[in-house]
């Protein structure tokens, strides 16, 4: 059994097939990246995962229990935590009280227990924020406007509110969107280190020298359909891969 | 040693003017009005406070919220006078039945988003006025209740002024306690959330279609309670005073105050209500000046005189919620 199977997932918009009945999987552990050129339906695709679009065909299970259907915060809750294309911090609230809100989404705290509660789940709630935190590095600003942060941060600060839920499989929506050269090696350095704890990761990415270089396996999208789903060095040589991308010699 | 002054000094401060200050000088100088003034102050107070629950922390705009405030008044009001049914009947009983009120409105309504949300709120709001002022055979209409009965407690009537000063400082005090316990946790966090992103909230796991539900419920809950102790202290409830000018007063007292303040909502009460006293000297022009504060408060400090991130380090460290710098230090977050 496979962590996350998706099964001739398909959405409609109209007239518009966006996704056209992809079939695919994530191991568990595995680091899988998805790539394929703008409007190939990637972000789509992992909307149509996260709950936050509903199918119009197809089936997508997780742990074995399907998940198409569900809400958002109830697949959330089964242990799969995403970041979002175009940053989606809280502006207003502390960098603390973000990544808090992913430890608490994930652990509950009933209004009851928010007023009467003894300290053990509030202290769990932070001891856990704090351990996202300083995952990624951001233990020093936690007291600072999310605002105020910088895009590349910011970026991070993203990943440590998902890593707070302590998620069995992350999803990222072009997490090196906007980032340099040196901040995407980084982000890579990142993203990979943290598959090598064992977390299950499927990135969507523009960059193909990122998801080349770190990923384990790579599903490639082309106008909604799946042309490729193979490891770095063999997508790479496709010929369908190549033509989708830079277009047909004539 | 600051740590200590804005920690616990703060908050004692407060409660020292409020629970010996005040009462103080109002037994030594009040008459009948000076008390009226004070326990409008603390209603009000209550009023924001709930109001801050929903608006400020949960970013839903909610321009009904005085219609909950009436509910309140007139089931304590009515439960007196029709079933003679006392303080200790009524106080709960009114703050259920705007709770209840609010559940049932609020199942349909927190699907809908931002301004329609608006709207929908000041439409409850308005029908709730309207059903005040024209179900002549249960509320006496435009008449008013009339509640003669006033506080009794366990048997024993509370008639002096300074008493039921205590204790409608002593309830207000207790129910901002709890509503502040609820914006200043995780739960309170979550609240924040939704009116950050609340698609991105849910993305986090946080079942926004409930919290919404929870925390407009629980507010005209505080409202309904606010309404109460209108109702007793004045003995007299008419539609007028829950109409959509006393939303809109509310609202501006925690807009004035600073959106997402805790802290803000009870000094813009108190700015509100003591600022058309204080003026009454001017006459009629006092309403015009009322006015050119509010619009020169939201022309300087569009933020509120404390906006929320001024404000939430200062109830961080005013209820000994502290930071700690390093994550082997346990004291952090909330408690």
């Amino acid at each position: 059994m496979s962590l996350l199977e998706i099964e001739n997932v398909t959405r409609r918009f109209g007239g518009l097939v966006a996704v056209d009945g992809v079939t695919t999987r994530v191991e568990a552990g595995e680091l899988v990246g998805l790539i394929g050129p703008n409007g190939a339906g990637k972000t789509t695709l992992f909307n149509l995962i996260s709950g936050f679009t509903p199918l119009s065909a197809g089936a997508v299970r997780f742990k074995g229990e399907p998940i198409q259907g569900l809400k958002p915060h109830r697949i959330a809750a089964r242990g799969m935590s995403r970041t979002f294309q175009n940053l989606r911090v809280f502006p207003n609230m502390s960098v603390f009280d973000n990544v808090s809100v992913g430890a608490v989404g994930a652990m509950g705290q009933s209004a009851f227990a928010a007023v009467f509660g003894r300290r053990a789940r509030a202290d769990a709630i932070s001891a856990r924020t704090w351990e996202a935190l300083e995952r990624v590095g951001l233990g020093g600003v936690a007291e600072d406007l999310a605002a105020n942060l910088s895009y590349g941060k910011r970026k991070y600060l993203e990943i440590a509110r998902a890593l707070a839920m302590k998620p069995e499989l992350l999803i990222l929506d072009e997490p090196a969107a906007g980032l340099n050269d040196s901040e995407t090696a980084d982000l890579a350095r990142f993203i990979r280190s943290l598959n090598g704890e064992g977390l299950s990761i499927m990135l969507v990415e523009h960059d193909m020298n990122l998801v080349m270089g770190i990923c384990s396996r790579v599903v490639v999208l082309a106008s909604g359909r799946k042309i490729a789903d193979a490891e770095p060095a063999a997508v790479r040589a496709d010929p369908a891969v190549l033509e989708a991308y830079l277009g047909v010699d004539e | 040693m600051s740590e200590f002054v804005r920690g616990r000094l703060v908050p004692l401060l407060v409660l020292l003017v409020v629970f010996a200050l005040v009462p103080y000088g109002l037994a030594k100088f009040g008459k009948g009005y000076f008390f009226q003034v004070a326990q409008l102050v603390l209603i009000y107070a209550l009023l924001a406070v709930s109001l801050h629950l929903v608006t400020g922390a949960a970013g839903l705009l909610h321009l009904g919220h005085a219609a909950f405030y009436g509910v309140g008044a007139y089931v304590a009001a009515l439960l007196g006078t029709e079933m003679k049914l006392g303080f200790l009947w009524g106080l709960p009983a009114a703050g259920l039945a705007a709770a209840a009120l609010a559940f049932v409105v609020a199942l349909p309504t927190m699907r809908l988003v931002s301004i329609y949300f608006a709207v929908a709120t000041l439409a409850i709001g308005q029908m709730i006025h309207t059903v005040l002022l024209n179900w002549v055979a249960v509320t006496k209409g435009p008449n008013g209740v009339m509640l003669f009965s006033g506080i009794t407690l366990f048997g024993t009537p509370v008639k002096s002024p300074i008493a039921i000063y205590f204790l409608v400082a002593g309830l207000v005090a207790l129910s901002i306690w709890v509503l502040h316990r609820l914006s200043h946790s995780y739960y309170g966090n979550a609240l924040r959330s939704l009116r950050e992103d609340d698609q991105c909230a849910d993305a986090m796991g946080v079942d926004t279609v409930r919290l919404k539900i929870e925390v407009f419920t629980v507010s005209a809950f505080f409202a309904g309670i606010a309404g109460a102790l209108w109702a007793y202290t004045t003995g007299y409830v008419s539609p007028g005073d829950f109409g959509f000018n006393t939303s809109i007063l509310v609202l501006a007292m925690i807009v004035v105050g600073g959106l997402g303040s805790l802290p803000g909502a009870i000094i813009g009460a108190a700015l509100l209500i003591l600022l058309p006293e204080v003026l009454r000297g001017v006459g009629d022009l006092r309403n015009v000046m009322v006015g050119i504060v509010m619009f020169v408060s939201i022309l300087f400090l569009p933020r509120g005189l404390l906006g929320e991130v001024s404000a939430l380090s200062l109830v961080r460290r005013g209820f000994g919620l502290k930071w700690g710098a390093a994550p082997s230090d346990r004291e952090v977050g909330w408690r």
